[in-house]
């Protein structure tokens, strides 16, 4: 079991369109939906706004990890994307944020799921690891990547 | 130098890991020592043992949810929302090296925790009292203010001291069962236990089954006001009907009949029994009673044996036999009052944050705060808590043995200068005092030398 059940190549974009919040959350949930990792959309995204209200998930150091747990996910999954320009998600450090991991956890989900969400959380606290996901030129790269520091 | 920390956040899936790792890393840069219990969606993980826990410094918590601190009873502890553990988990370490133990706080939050955790018959027995006391000390002051005129002032109607009396005896005590009753069944049954269950405390009273009784009447008002609630169905148009009508109906009559023709009879002669037992103890079963009641003050420290003993001497006000009362204050006093003294004449066997809490321990002593012994009696319970029991039996015991008598049942020192709130009040000081030595002596006999554990820390600290 690794990272590679939870992200595929399809479910990262390096070129993000959003300009805003609400349509970056809107983008990827999309993505996730196109390959069909999700059973409702909307109520999956209405989660994932749901716990932005709490306080915003952009973490700082350009990094934000929307996250919803909801009826709505069919498998537990990541989609990454990334927006070089950055845009503003109300982060810790009030700087924009340009890398973006989307976690969606269905309401049941496996503990081996959740373990490998919390290594990957981990592993973004990594000043290399975000140096390399900002660096990296194709998909197949972040795979690598994440596969790297997550094991 | 060790910390532990937890971390948790409201879904459990990303910040409280980031705050954990961004600890950890934090600490390997100022090398310090970490360990960080996440609590996430998976559960708990990387568990914080008792031995950590005891090693370190202070505790760290970093969590946008409700994090139970019972385990940290006596350490210092520094809360943080979890984002500002992965904004800055360096300063938040630093934050931590110079958190000070508030015992104030920290018994706040125990009883808060331990209110959370009743449950059952305890916790409605625990509603009803809560509702209650200010009835009591209300009108036991007023009583007290009416005997400063002279015991039998309050005969002579028109008097203040008339008045006085009917306010204290006549209405606020008179409330005092049915209250009582009442918000048992408030607590078992919500809003429509309240009618019967008072109506029961009010008969109990009048047919002489007082506190006792009242106590049945109040289980027995919200369990019926359950029962119906679920078992009468009625068509809807007419469902606005069951809180107005058929529930307070119904409830009060099953409630009311079986107080007047089964309970009540019995009920009040165990009560009348009970009080003509209590008003005629000679001196040593009055002593033993009085050891008795202050070792259960002191044994749990506001748990339920402490609350037995505390409802019991409360319920005996109502029927005018204030001496275990006494007892049960006194002897509630002395845990906190000798762990402070207990600082005092032997620092050398305690943290410099146990000395530290050992100032705000006297202000929770003589306000009949038992609870601030906790931290003390969680950090060495083998020791502490015996301790505290031998010292509260004898006060408890003393307090009885000097007839000493109390009008009030809260309050602590604070109520002692109201004229009659207390008889015998030099003595009764005396057994208070007696009481705080004898539980300090014991402590710093018990407890051992710190200077070992001491030197060990400042060793570390160097290495």
């Amino acid at each position: 079991m690794n990272i590679s059940e939870l992200i595929s190549k399809e479910l990262i974009s390096l070129d993000l369109q959003a300009d805003t919040k609400a349509e970056l959350i809107n983008e990827m949930v999309e993505l996730l939906d196109q390959n069909g990792r999700l059973s409702d959309k909307d109520a999956f995204e209405k989660a994932v706004l749901e716990r932005e209200k709490t306080y915003s998930t952009g973490i700082g150091m350009g990094i934000a990890i929307p996250h919803g747990k909801s009826a709505g996910v069919k498998k537990a999954s990541i989609a990454f994307g990334r927006k070089n320009k950055g845009i503003d998600f109300d982060s810790l450090d009030g700087k924009p944020a340009k890398m973006f991991f989307l976690i969606a956890v269905p309401e049941a989900s496996n503990d081996v799921h959740l373990k490998i969400l919390s290594k990957l959380s981990r592993s973004l606290m990594h000043e290399q690891t975000r140096k390399a996901l900002m660096e990296a030129n194709e998909a197949q790269d972040i795979i690598n990547i994440l596969l790297e520091e997550i094991k | 130098m060790k910390f532990v920390a937890i971390t948790a956040c409201p879904t459990g899936i990303a910040h409280t890991y980031m705050a954990a790792e961004a600890l950890e890393l934090a600490a390997k840069e100022m090398s310090v020592e970490i360990k960080v219990e996440t609590q996430g969606s998976v559960g708990a993980e990387n568990v914080l043992t008792e031995q950590d826990i005891a090693e370190a410094k202070a505790v760290i918590i970093a969590a946008d949810t409700n994090v139970s601190k019972e385990r940290f009873a006596g350490k210092p502890v520094l809360e943080v929302g979890v984002q500002e553990a992965i904004k800055d988990a360096k300063s938040v370490i630093e934050k931590a090296k110079t958190a000070k133990v508030s015992l104030q706080e920290e018994v706040n939050a125990i009883k808060s925790e331990r209110k959370a955790q009743q449950k059952g018959p305890y916790k409605h027995l625990m509603t009803g009292v809560s509702y209650m006391i200010p009835f009591v000390v209300a009108g036991g002051i007023a009583i007290a203010l009416s005997f400063a005129f002279g015991i039998k002032a309050f005969e002579n109607e028109g008097t203040l001291a008339a008045a006085l009396m009917q306010i204290g005896g006549g209405s606020a005590f008179a409330l005092m069962v049915p209250i009582l009753a009442g918000f048992i069944a408030y607590s078992i049954a919500d809003r429509p236990g309240l009618v019967p269950g008072m109506v029961g405390g009010m008969i109990s009273g009048q047919i002489g089954a007082g506190f006792l009784g009242g106590i049945i009447a109040g289980f027995i008002a919200g369990y019926t006001v359950d029962f119906l609630k679920k078992n009468i169905k009625l068509p809807k148009s007419m469902d606005g009907l069951m809180p107005v009508l058929i529930l307070p109906l119904l409830s009060s009559l099953i409630v009311g009949l079986s107080m007047i023709y089964i309970i009540g009879k019995p009920v009040s002669a165990l009560n009348k029994g009970m009080s003509n037992w209590l008003t005629s103890l000679s001196s040593g079963n009055a002593a033993i009673l009085g050891l008795v009641l202050g070792l259960m003050m002191a044994f749990d420290m506001g748990g339920p044996v402490n609350k037995a003993a505390y409802t019991f001497a409360v319920g005996l006000l109502g029927s005018g036999i204030q001496a275990p009362m006494a007892a049960v204050m006194a002897a509630g006093m002395t845990p906190p009052l000798g762990l402070a003294l207990a600082t005092v004449i032997a620092k050398n066997k305690f943290t410099r944050q146990e000395i530290e809490a050992g100032k705000a321990a006297w202000a929770l002593g003589i306000s009949f705060i038992t609870e601030g012994a906790i931290p003390f009696a969680a950090a060495d319970p083998i020791r502490v808590i015996p301790s505290i029991m031998v010292g509260s039996g004898i006060t408890g015991a003393l307090s009885m043995l000097f007839k000493a008598k109390l009008a009030v049942p809260h309050g602590g020192i604070f109520v002692l200068p109201i004229p009659n709130a207390v008889t015998n009040l030099g003595l009764y000081f005396v057994s208070i005092i007696v009481g705080t030595i004898v539980t300090a002596i014991m402590i710093s006999v018990l407890k051992k030398d710190l200077e070992t554990e001491k030197e060990k820390e400042s060793e570390k600290i160097t290495a």
